[in-house]
């Protein structure tokens, strides 16, 4: 029996044991894979990581959507536009719906666009909020927080323009208490004082970059971005001022000697790239598919692209000898595999090309095409610079001409005919636009500040969008948004 | 010889635990007492139900000290001295003592165990209960429905139990199934029962074992060998679940293995062998109509027939991919046994080898397992158990589409929409690869047979239980165990596949690998003292008291690598790849502590209470609100024991009312939930990567377990001396403080928060009869029939929320909604009326807005009447939510045959057959349903069928939703039992052979693959979705049971 004695002691000693040594286990969380918001925000490393993430607003989604600047946006500023219709392979009834200007509140890509907008708002909010206590070099502090400014004022320019009046936030959170977090629309005046004021802080940013800081906001896009928004707004004196800048002031922004060079991925943040959204093939990273490339996916001709064209008349706008035709659209293709070149043929084709990055191999898998987006490009300061000048000095002057014909030589076309009126130069300034920027997001912008029925009557050219209305100069408030919230307002036709 | 050489490698490993377990018994098993000579009198002695002699039992004449005992075959002999009769005291531990009145010799004296003494006793939470004396509703899985062969034992919970309903997922081998206990309470998380193995809470999360593959999801369950259990119960109210607090809401299934029993000694080996097939293909077009199709394609886009009169008039029958997929496939069990125990002790050790190929090619299920349970009474005071187990499973399954994923492309789905243009092999009996319909040159039956998609799971369960008898009445139990689960998945889709590689395919990306790991451990740690006393025969009092924590924490790591410069090496050596992709990598841990309390109080049997409490703190909620308290009561009442009911007995033979309430909870929110997280990331400066840091979501420190109030009240009945027994059940649970996202409005950079806000209710009912039809001596018939309706119903989501869609895949609308007043997961959209006429065009009836229409097209039905249709028109559409679920098991005994007939069946649920939806789009590359045959066109003005055209809008319409009501020939079985005489000419003590059938025959109305497929498996808002799973099989099987 003393056996039996002894290992009832060893029974109980492991009792104790364990009942002492694990049953008290905390319950805090201590999370080892998780970084907390309160561990961060500390050191020079965490600001940039911050400052990171906005950035990435702008190429991935985190749910793994379209990125904004990859295709999201384009759905609401090309899809909507006279540029592009639904392809057939867009099975989803929003997206046919942007194509044929039938879209509701309720429309889950205006949603989204809406969404991911602000996503970038409250990244760069808590990257301007937490960035100047941290203790870091002041001068890299001070550049973080206006790339941070700069990019919140991107966004809200983009806000704005869409869907008009918006709220303006400019805090991360403090509450998850719903009813607190409803606010109300901010005007249209509010929300462009902020924005002009986020980008005039941003022209204190660098010049440029080297190494591996290449394609971040620099001086030169914030003017740029500050003339598009004066230039929105009608201030064509202000405009000017900071075309002028752009323009004069030492920042050796030209055009390619090809337009072909705007789109492609070795001359990546050349000299014509004031602002691009940057995107990469294999590296890894997840979410940020540059999904305008899908333009092209398959040699099997039975195969449609993710967008097409509105109809012929688009590719009708090209003479033979422009440049920007063949760089624009592609009907066949080459297949290295076989040999032979494809031959695309159907209602759709011609198809676009911009993005399509024939460096990859095989040449099918263009989501991961490094193609970068053009936010904004020289050509387009060249373009904005003659249009303030039309407009201020009441018709076109050789300033006009001269950067209008840059922009046309490039693109080996004939100059401009020479003494048109304001209006006749006007028309003529935004054809170039719509020729130069097509797939690049600045057509449904273009239509809608021209004001007046200029976008509605465009848009009734296409059959298929006979149902726009003058509702449609603005984007509807999400659905979502107006059911959660009644201090917010839906837009007039909605 | 697989099954050695495996045994080998994976068996030795348990042989070790073995023999540290066995080592105490050889000490401890040796201390019976030397016989008394100079025999007289002879007997033996036997267990009153089985027959079976007892070794060990001591016969004293009463009122002398000379005792004996029974040998290992139960017998004794010895002198008496004494004069006839006299008597003699029997006694035997676990057995009631026995005085017997001997005026002979031999005699045979049977002991009946002190179980069957009390009445029949059922397992429940921390303990077993006097069933007499049970509150709560729990119930049994029918023996006959256990020893079905299934790769995992949650398939076997269908049909037998009311209320709780089961769907298998999807046929591949190894797969998930879907379990419920009287409908679902949450909305978001964690709507599966909480399981628990011979005491041990298995934290069950099929998340451990999806680490970086593709495809369906792998059951965590599957690898606990079937063959092991000896019973399930299933916990279902208030009364029974609460001990279980914050794990216990969605009803508790306790399983206990089998044991050895005392006085015997048994080695059984049961060994089955089936044969599967596909028991349904769905009907396709064939070549000459696949061509026909493609030309009515292009004239509804304008454009010049692709195939001329004499390629459409030649083409044949062409390809059919759907068939050169599947296989006949075979299924086989062996399992060796050895069980036994003497008055002591109990052992139980066994091996088993499962090895389920699938119908399709390249798909399949193996699992290696041991077991080893120890029981050891080491003296009165003290007994001590363990249990271990170990398995290794192998799962080949199809790859697939993943959860969120753009893209349709489901290894079989794949195969549907294959052109049968296209040839499946070359003249050289090689792949054909020369698909001109396809995006890349690959064959989607070489995808499935190259690609590798193998998940390996390797778990062991060890549990170990010292229970101590401080006083008579008071016994101290306690147990610590470990559960750890490793899985393995390794995926490789090589350089000529067009299987899912990242974001393209094996073509594109030149070779995919991708290799995951997860290392789950749990532990858990259980102390409890119960005080069990009986006063005076009158009052029974048992009370429980404990105090347990279980830790968790989970590591999982995923690599993978692209552009490999051959096959060679698949996913063995990433290095080879020319291109790395970003490795992802987690570790999380949860802690839980719990205090749990629980008196049972009865009065002569009749009228019983029980009241229990659980605390639970959870390291997974909230700081505010770490600990939530679990209370119940119960209160059941024995009529048949009433004097007044005395003159009914004859005909009522047991009635038994039962009324519970209590609360459960629900903390199945992932790890860090209520934390302000952070998330990485990527943008490229000037073509680096870098990584950026954002918020991902805002902290919740309020965030707290969801809370079920459960009211429950029902009766037992029995007639004619049990011949007839009935169980009914009517409950009302009311779930509060759901765990929801709930929409913050999107300005604020965040699309949700997850707070406690909402409410959802489960009512129902349910009825389960067992009855005794015919009972002869050489014939009986017995037959369980359980039913069951769950009603669903979301009241509220919270402040100013009326409904909500949850997130439909990229590119696609959600199919379902979540909205008050409806139950959860409610198909929501168009309901049509035909094809649209050009009278109607003419007539301006509303048309589609986004899309153009023309005759031919889907007519659908404005439902709002504001003449256009829009997504205002969309309504419910039913929900995949069964309104009544049951099975029927009618065994027959004749003479030494048995023959067992289970139905199973579901009635009133709806499925979305997103896979027809898909099979129903034409496009001029992709092959489509046979339904198309039916399309509208200008030779055929009277089809059905909207007319062809290139890519259309799939719409969820009323066509798509349909009626997923089933009745199935789950199983079948007839066996025969050898008499012992021929058994023992082999030395056997039993042999059993048997034939059995599965799925044998399914009347449904739905025209998919099987009304059971849930492609989003666990998710409780998408539920009956069928987006092409693995089609259901039909088994036919032999199989041999021998007991030595």
């Amino acid at each position: 029996m003393k056996k039996i004695s002894n290992i009832k002691l060893i029974v109980f000693l492991t009792a104790v044991s364990l009942t002492g040594t694990y049953s008290c286990k905390k319950l805090d969380e201590n999370p080892s894979s998780v970084i907390v918001a309160s561990q961060f925000y500390k050191t020079a490393s965490d600001a940039n990581s911050a400052v990171n993430a906005v950035y990435s607003t702008l190429n991935s989604d985190p749910a793994g959507d379209f990125p904004l600047y990859g295709r999201q946006l384009n759905l609401l500023t090309e899809n909507a536009s006279d540029n592009q219709i639904y392809s057939p392979s867009n099975t989803n009834p929003d997206v046919r719906a942007l194509g044929t200007v039938s879209y509701i509140s309720s429309n889950s890509r205006v949603q989204k666009v809406w969404q991911q907008l602000y996503y970038g708002i409250n990244r760069a909010n808590i990257a301007i909020d937490n960035i100047p206590s941290i203790q870091m070099d002041t001068t890299w502090r001070a550049r973080l927080v206006r790339e941070s400014k700069f990019i919140r004022g991107l966004l809200y320019f983009n806000l704005v323009r869409l869907y008009g009046a918006v709220p303006l936030v400019l805090h991360n959170p403090t509450t998850i208490d719903p009813t607190a977090l409803l606010v109300g629309r901010t005007s249209t005046d509010s929300i462009y004082n902020q924005i002009i004021s986020d980008l005039k802080d941003a022209t204190s940013l660098p010049k440029s970059y080297s190494g591996t800081d290449v394609s971040r906001a620099t001086a030169g896009a914030a003017h740029a971005l500050l003339a598009k928004v004066y230039l929105t707004k009608q201030d064509w004196t202000n405009a000017l001022a900071q075309l002028n800048i752009v323009i004069g002031g030492g920042y050796g922004y030209a055009l390619f000697p090809n337009y072909y060079d705007a789109f492609q991925k070795a001359t990546k943040n050349g000299k014509e790239h004031i602002f691009s959204v940057q995107f990469e093939t294999n590296l890894g990273a997840v979410n940020s598919e540059q999904y305008l490339s899908l333009s092209f996916t398959s040699f099997n001709t039975q195969t449609w692209p993710i967008d097409v064209p509105a109809d012929s008349s688009l590719y009708k706008l090209f003479s033979a000898t422009d440049a920007r035709r063949a760089v624009t659209f592609y009907s066949s293709v080459y297949n290295a595999a076989t040999g032979q070149t494809v031959v695309f043929n159907n209602p759709y084709v011609p198809y676009f090309n911009k993005f399509v990055d024939y460096s990859l191999t095989p040449l099918t898998t263009q989501g991961q095409s490094g193609i970068n987006y053009p936010v904004l490009r020289y050509a387009d300061v060249l373009l904005m610079y003659a249009e303030a000048q039309n407009e201020l000095n009441g018709g076109p002057t050789t300033d006009a001409y001269a950067a209008i014909n840059q922009v046309r030589t490039r693109a080996n076309v004939p100059n401009l005919a020479a003494g048109l009126s304001q209006s006749d130069f006007r028309d003529s300034l935004f054809l170039e636009r719509r020729k130069e920027f097509i797939q690049e997001g600045h057509r449904w912008f273009d239509l809608v500040r021209r004001g007046g029925t200029v976008l509605v009557d465009a848009l009734h050219k296409i059959p298929a969008k006979s149902a726009a209305s003058s509702k449609n100069t603005l984007f509807p408030i999400p659905l979502v948004e107006i059911q959660l919230n009644p201090k917010l307002t839906q837009n007039p036709g909605y | 010889m697989e099954i050695y050489v495996h045994a080998k490698t994976y068996i030795y490993p348990f042989l070790r635990v073995l023999i540290f377990l066995i080592l105490p018994a050889a000490v401890f098993g040796q201390n019976t007492s030397a016989p008394l000579i100079n025999s007289h009198q002879e007997g033996i002695v036997i267990d009153s139900v089985t027959k079976q002699p007892i070794a060990g039992v001591t016969l004293q004449i009463k009122g002398v000290t000379h005792s004996v005992s029974t040998g290992s075959d139960g017998r004794f002999t010895f002198i008496t001295g004494q004069r006839l009769p006299y008597a003699l005291i029997v006694s035997y531990i676990g057995y009631k003592t026995k005085e017997v009145i001997v005026d002979g010799t031999p005699v045979t004296i049977k002991l009946s165990d002190i179980v069957s003494q009390l009445g029949e006793v059922v397992v429940v939470g921390y303990g077993t209960q006097r069933k007499s004396d049970l509150t709560g509703a729990v119930a049994s899985v029918p023996k006959t429905l256990l020893s079905q062969p299934a790769s995992s034992f949650d398939n076997l919970l269908q049909g037998g139990v009311s209320g709780v309903a089961v769907t298998q997922n999807s046929g591949q081998p190894g797969g998930t199934a879907n379990v419920r206990i009287r409908g679902g309470n949450s909305i978001s998380f964690g709507n599966a029962p909480l399981y628990v193995i011979d005491g041990f809470i298995i934290y069950n999360n099929n998340d451990y074992t999806n680490v970086g593959s593709n495809g369906t999801s792998v059951d965590a369950l599957s690898t606990i060998d079937p063959n092991d259990i000896e019973s399930i119960e299933v916990l279902k109210d208030a009364s029974a679940t609460a001990i279980y607090g914050s794990h216990g809401a969605n009803g508790v299934v306790i399983i206990t293995t089998k044991r050895g029993k005392k006085g015997t000694s048994n080695i059984s080996f049961s060994s089955y062998y089936g044969i599967q097939k596909v028991s349904k293909t769905l009907d396709l077009l064939n070549a000459t109509q696949w061509e026909q199709l493609v030309n009515d394609v292009n004239a509804s886009d304008g454009l010049a027939p692709t195939f001329s009169s004499t390629q459409i008039a030649s083409a044949g029958a062409g390809s059919n991919w759907q068939q050169a997929a599947l296989r006949t496939a075979p299924i086989l069990n062996d399992e060796l046994t050895i069980s036994g125990g003497d008055e002591k002790s109990r052992y139980l050790i066994s091996g088993d080898y499962f090895n389920q190929q699938g119908t399709i090619l390249n798909s399949g299920f193996k699992r290696y397992s041991a077991r080893v349970n120890y029981e050891k009474n080491i003296s009165e005071k003290l007994k001590v158990t363990a249990n271990a187990f170990g398995s290794q499973s192998i799962e080949n399954k199809l790859y697939g589409s993943t959860y969120n994923s753009i893209n349709f492309s489901n290894a079989f789905a794949n195969l549907l929409t294959t052109s049968p243009l296209a040839l499946i092999k070359n003249a050289d009996g090689s792949y054909n690869t020369a698909n001109p319909y396809l995006t890349t040159p690959t064959n989607p039956i070489q995808d499935i047979v190259a690609t590798t998609n193998q998940t390996t799971l390797d778990r062991f369960l060890g549990n170990f239980a010292a229970e101590y008898k401080i006083i008579p009445d008071l016994a101290l139990k306690v147990s610590a165990g470990a559960d750890i689960l490793n899985t393995s998945q390794d995926y490789y889709a090589p350089s000529y596949t067009g299987s899912p590689a990242g974001g393209s395919t094996g073509y594109a990306a030149s070779g995919y690998a991708s290799i995951g790991s997860g290392n789950e451990l749990s532990w858990l740690n259980e102390n409890t003292l119960t005080y069990d006393h009986n006063f005076n025969d009158k009052h029974f009092l048992t009370i429980l008291a404990g105090y347990t924590t279980q830790y968790t924490q989970f590591k999982s790591v995923v690599a993978s690598a692209q552009k490999f410069p051959n096959d060679l090496t698949t996913y063995n050596n990433l290095s080879y790849a020319g291109v790395p992709n970003l490795p992802t990598s987690t570790a999380s841990s949860q802690a839980l502590n719990s205090y749990l309390g629980r008196v049972n109080y009865s009065y002569l049997h009749k009228y019983n209470f029980t009241v229990s409490i659980r605390a639970d703190g959870s390291s997974k909620l909230g700081s505010n609100n770490k600990w939530g308290y679990f209370p119940s009561a119960g209160f059941s009442w024995n009529v048949d024991q009433e004097n007044f009911f005395k003159p009914l007995v004859n005909t009522i033979s047991a009635f038994k009312l039962r009324l519970t309430a209590g609360q459960t909870g629900n903390s199945e929110v992932p790890p860090y939930a209520s934390l302000s997280a952070l998330a990485p990331t990527n943008y490229y400066f000037g073509s680096k990567l870098v990584t950026g840091i954002a918020p991902l979501q805002l902290p919740n420190p309020d965030l707290k377990w969801e809370t079920t109030t459960q009211y429950d009240g029902g009766f037992d009945l029995g007639f004619f001396d049990g011949r007839i027994n009935l169980t009914f059940d009517a409950y009302y649970k009311k779930t509060t403080n759901l765990l929801l996202n709930v929409p913050l409005p999107l300005y604020t950079g965040y699309a949700s928060e997850l707070e406690n806000v909402g409410s959802v209710e489960n009512k129902g009912l349910e009825l389960g009869i067992n009855t005794e039809n015919v009972k002869m001596a050489r014939f009986k018939w017995k037959t369980n029939l359980q039913v069951a309706a769950n009603r669903n119903k979301v009241l509220s989501l919270g402040t100013g929320v009326t409904s909500y869609f949850p997130i439909a895949p990229i590119g696609q609308v959600s199919p379902v909604i979540v909205k008050v007043g409806l139950p959860v997961g409610t198909f929501w959209g168009y309901s049509t009326n035909g094809l649209l006429t050009a009278a109607d065009l003419t007539n301006g009836a509303p048309l589609l807005s986004g899309v153009p229409q023309k005759a031919g097209d889907t007519k659908y039905v404005d439902s709002n009447g504001d003449g256009k249709i829009t997504t205002a028109d969309k309504h419910n559409l039913g929900s995949a939510q069964p309104r009544f679920t049951g099975g029927i098991t009618n065994t027959f005994t004749f003479g030494q045959f048995d023959l067992s007939v289970f139905f199973q069946g579901s009635y009133g649920s709806k499925i979305f057959n997103l896979l027809q939806q898909t099979l129903e789009r034409p496009t001029t590359s992709l092959n489509v349903s046979a339904e198309l045959l039916n399309r509208y066109s200008a030779s055929n003005p009277n089809g059905t069928v909207a007319r062809p055209t290139n890519s259309p809008v799939p719409q969820v319409t009323d066509r798509y939703i349909e009626n997923g009501s089933y009745l199935k020939l789950k199983n079948a079985s007839l066996g025969y039992n050898f008499n012992s005489l021929v058994a023992s000419r082999i030395h056997a003590k039993q042999i059993r052979i048997y034939v059995s059938g599965q799925n044998l025959l399914a009347i449904t109305k739905y025209k998919g693959f099987d009304p059971e497929a849930n492609f989003y498996d666990n998710d409780n808002t998408k539920q009956g979705i069928d987006y092409g799973t693995y089609p259901p099989v039909r088994t036919f099987l032999a199989g041999v049971n021998v007991t030595f």
